[in-house]
């Protein structure tokens, strides 16, 4: 059976932060910001977008005065990361 | 984006997020150099170490707790560097932060029940390593951790063995070359 892929993990900024998520158990945003190579206002708004479907939960708080944002996968991102994983792998055989 | 980019793109996200285990052999070196010194430092001047009844006590706790001060700021800048903690880094933090609740507690158990603590804290020491050594998957580690293993059977063995030589053998064996090979490693850097 062939599932149509998640749409929000179709954008390459959202999966390869989801695929950093994925690996490690916490990351801060300038980490982020350099392996996807985006803007701090796009890379902002696919973390907001992760968030507010409940794939990724967001901590804000301060370092020497600094801000600091830390992301997180949740349970549903990481379940929704594994299935679109599978189905991509599905397709690629079909591709092939 | 088509399948196989998109394949591409989370396996290179995933490659770039490496395992950095650098940063935690500097900390084996760093132990195994003070534990090693410390313990040939009491076994050459006894004298001095032991000029009064708490003497070797502060010896063996203030300067490993400012040791332990120093490894966690260290690590807590490293993290900060790197931006990220992977399941392995959390999982070994957690596991050398409960040995270091756990050695302070033997110290202190050993000081009221006036029992040399050495044979307790290596074999301590040595599941601890094992435990790290099978999570980073690193025989050099392994090895390093059964070795001070059988040091504290050694001693359990051997009760007029000098422990101080043995912790000093122990530290070496069990840290720092490990240490040094696992900063040498090509595989985890």
């Amino acid at each position: 059976m062939f599932e149509p892929l998640d749409k929000l993990l179709t954008n390459p900024i959202r999966l390869m932060v989801m695929s950093v998520l994925v690996k490690v158990s916490g990351c801060d945003f300038n980490y982020l910001k350099k392996i996807t190579n985006s803007t701090q206002g796009n890379l902002s708004i696919q973390l907001k977008k992760l968030a507010e479907n409940e794939y990724i939960s967001i901590t804000k708080s301060f370092e020497n005065n600094y801000p600091k944002t830390k992301c997180n996968i949740t349970k549903k991102g990481i379940l929704a990361f594994e299935n679109h994983f599978k189905n991509l792998k599905k397709y690629q055989n079909l591709d092939l | 984006m088509n399948h196989s980019e998109q394949l591409n793109l989370i396996n290179d996200a995933i490659n770039k997020t490496k395992e950095q285990l650098k940063p935690t052999s500097v900390n084996f070196i760093f132990w195994g150099i003070l534990i090693t010194l410390m313990s040939l430092i009491h076994y050459l001047f006894p004298e001095f170490i032991q000029k009064t009844t708490y003497s070797s006590l502060i010896f063996w706790t203030i300067i490993p707790v400012i040791g332990m001060v120093l490894t966690i700021v260290y690590n807590i800048k490293t993290g900060i560097r790197m931006g990220y903690e992977t399941h392995i880094g959390r999982a070994l933090k957690l596991v050398w932060s409960v040995f270091n609740v756990a050695w302070i507690v033997l110290i202190i158990m050993a000081f009221f029940k006036k029992q040399n603590p050495v044979q307790d804290i290596l074999f301590l020491l040595g599941v601890i390593l094992l435990i790290s050594a099978l999570l980073i998957r690193f025989k050099p580690l392994i090895i390093g951790g059964i070795c001070v293993i059988a040091c504290s059977v050694l001693i359990t063995l051997s009760p007029h063995i000098n422990t101080l030589l043995i912790n000093a053998i122990a530290a070496f064996v069990g840290l720092f070359v490990p240490g040094l090979s696992l900063y040498l490693s090509k595989k985890h850097v």
